[in-house]
């Protein structure tokens, strides 16, 4: 049993399609209001694609409502999100440059699109040397919207929000793994994971660390340079030499292995579990977010069906004991939709645990999917429209 | 006048150590922080262990400046054996990492653990003042931006007391930048925070190796 999919957790009870609809009405008109911009645009496809976004984020909310469960209907949408925003970005830089390589005279002039994965190295140089250790701009440009403080600012915004449920609403990166995840029925390495799961979960801090002290070290992004997986599906270094070829090498392993392979072997998002640094760092934010997965002691079984299903291992049998998740848990819903005790729940900080968890469920989803229609959700009306735009005969 | 020349250097090496500081902490810290992470808790023994770590250093800092003193300005600058002696250097570190922050493979064949040392939970870390010793001599000898600066200077002054000197105050002024390790003293030592630092020793060590490595076959191969 423990081994199986989560999806053969029993059906909560679900909302009445009136309540549901009036509960879903809040973020549809969010929504709308996120996507009337792109409306205001010429092209067909830029409506099209908003359009899509608009039912898909609303339709996904208004199941959540209707059937009590979270996990699920994130997955769709963070699925969609992790496939469709490589589609999308390889799509605009072949678009505008031929190739997903960034050249090098970019890369001098300061044009780098900034990923907040970076984020934590550029930590430690900016304090003692004043200086921002990535080859992009601070304010936006014409030709790199994406830049530094841009990108800081949104991730800092909805990282008050969300805590570490950055994870698992809207990094555009951990979606591909959870993809992969979902496939196979039953997982093949369960023994490995529940034997090394508390060494495992350790992983991504030893690489924050590491790459802190090196990036500082060297005045280079390393983490950019040498580790991340993600490069193999957005743009990298061009190979022009031993040294950037052995960092392909390197980016193209790291993805079929830890995105790819294990999540399909596991059933777990390896990469966000057991490797990312990014997600280490993130997993602090976990401390001062006012939102968390509690468990009601009086209620659990100890059946431990919440820590198998747990995708990034952010549970252990103590930590279950004490009626808490870890500080890694990205807050996806998994635990508490398994739980056939209803055992695991949903809790807002300062208020009594298992009162009215529901409550706290609604007031975390207004704020997490808000945050996701507007991040995501824009990443996904951009892809559907490059999509539409591609296709024969539209 | 001499002692002008003197005080004036002093003062010189001292401003450049103040000012480089921070670059020598981040070319320090991958060595010193795991090494230090995987120690026992305490602002007493970190003292102690940082004192002797600095104390090393400095010994390097003055084999340095001998040298170059003696041999003259061309060792930081073109030396043939410059290559050879960063990559055997950065070599050595990995080792020191190793041994000092994760400990040597026999010994865990040895003692009959059941699991590998590295992922080893609960062990009580014990204080290795040897471990102090053995990185900060090879921090002190290692060539980072600042200290070929300064080396270049030492150089090119008068004496061999001179160019000690040069480098005490030089050492002086970028050991101050150092006071913030002693903070992780105060760090609790989980068997998780033990464990990240055995770790990321590793990781380190093999950075180390891979530069090391790629300094030396740099070197074979362009010469």
């Amino acid at each position: 049993m423990a081994s199986q999919s989560i999806s053969v957790a029993p059906p909560k009870a679900f909302r009445g399609v009136g309540r549901s609809i009036l509960l879903t009405v809040p973020m549809a008109l969010w929504a709308l209001l996120m996507f009337t911009p792109a409306f205001q645009k010429a092209g067909r496809d830029e409506h099209i694609g908003a359009l899509v976004v608009i039912v898909f984020m609303t339709g996904l909310f208004f199941m959540m409502m209707r059937t009590g469960e979270t996990y699920r209907w994130r997955r769709i949408f963070f699925v969609a999100l992790g496939f469709l925003f490589p589609f999308g970005f390889i799509a605009a830089l072949i678009a505008e440059r031929g190739t997903m390589s960034i050249p090098i005279s970019r890369m001098v002039s300061g044009d780098t699109p900034f990923c907040f994965m970076v984020t934590p190295s550029l930590i430690l140089p900016a304090a003692f040397a004043r200086t921002i250790i990535f080859p992009g701009s601070i304010l936006p440009t014409a030709s790199n919207p994406h830049s530094i403080a841009i990108m800081i600012g949104v991730w800092f915004a909805m990282t008050l929000v969300l805590g570490k449920a950055w994870c698992s609403y809207a990094c555009f990166f951990g979606g591909i793994e959870e993809g992969f995840a979902a496939l196979p029925k039953r997982r093949r390495l369960h023994r490995f994971v529940t034997k090394y799961g508390s060494t495992l979960r350790l992983i991504p801090w030893a690489i924050l660390v590491f790459v802190v002290l090196v990036s500082a070290a060297i005045f280079e992004p390393v983490y950019c340079m040498w580790l991340c997986p993600f490069k193999a599906v957005t743009e990298f270094p061009a190979v022009r030499n031993v040294e950037t070829a052995i960092q392909m090498g390197v980016f193209v392993a790291l993805f079929v292995g830890l995105v790819v392979v294990l999540p399909y072997l596991t059933k777990k998002r390896t990469q966000c579990g057991f490797f990312c640094p990014f997600g280490a760092f993130q997993s602090l934010s976990n401390k001062i977010n006012l939102f968390e997965i509690r468990f009601d002691r009086t209620k659990c079984v100890d059946c431990t069906l919440c820590q198998t299903s747990c995708p990034t291992v952010a549970l252990s049998k103590d930590s279950i004991a004490e009626g808490k998740t870890l500080l890694n848990c990205m807050k996806c819903g998994a635990c508490v939709d398994v739980c056939k005790k209803d055992a695991a729940v949903w809790h807002l900080k300062g208020t009594p645990v298992a009162v009215k968890p529901e409550r706290a469920r609604l007031l975390f989803l207004y704020g997490a999917w808000a945050m996701a229609t507007m991040f995501g959700g824009s990443v996904l009306a951009g892809s559907v429209s490059t999509i539409i735009h591609w296709l024969p005969g539209m | 006048m001499a002692a002008l020349s003197l005080s004036a250097s002093a003062g010189e090496a001292l401003v450049l150590g103040l000012a480089t500081g921070p670059v020598c902490l981040a070319t320090c810290g991958p060595v010193v922080v795991p090494w230090m992470m995987v120690q026992p808790r305490g602002l007493g023994l970190h003292s102690r262990q940082l004192l002797l770590f600095l104390a090393a250093r400095l010994a390097g800092y003055m084999v340095f400046a001998a040298a170059v003193w003696m041999v003259g300005s061309t060792i930081p600058r073109a030396w043939v054996g410059r290559t050879w002696l960063m990559g055997g250097i950065q070599l050595l570190l990995a080792v020191g990492l190793v041994v000092y922050a994760v400990g040597w493979p026999h010994r865990r064949c040895t003692a009959a653990r059941s699991t590998s040392r590295l992922v080893e939970i609960g062990e009580t870390p014990r204080p290795m003042m040897s471990g102090a010793l053995a990185l900060g001599f090879l921090t002190g000898i290692n060539l980072c931006p600042p200290f070929l600066v300064a080396g270049v200077r030492a150089a090119e002054l008068e004496h061999l007391s001179a160019a000690l000197l040069f480098f005490v105050c030089f050492f002086a002024g970028t050991a101050v930048w150092f006071l913030p390790f002693l903070s992780m003293g105060f760090v609790q030592r989980t068997p998780a925070v033990v464990t990240v630092a055995r770790i990321v020793a590793v990781m380190l060590a093999c950075w180390y190796g891979f530069s090391g490595v790629s300094i030396l076959i740099e070197r074979t191969v362009y010469g």
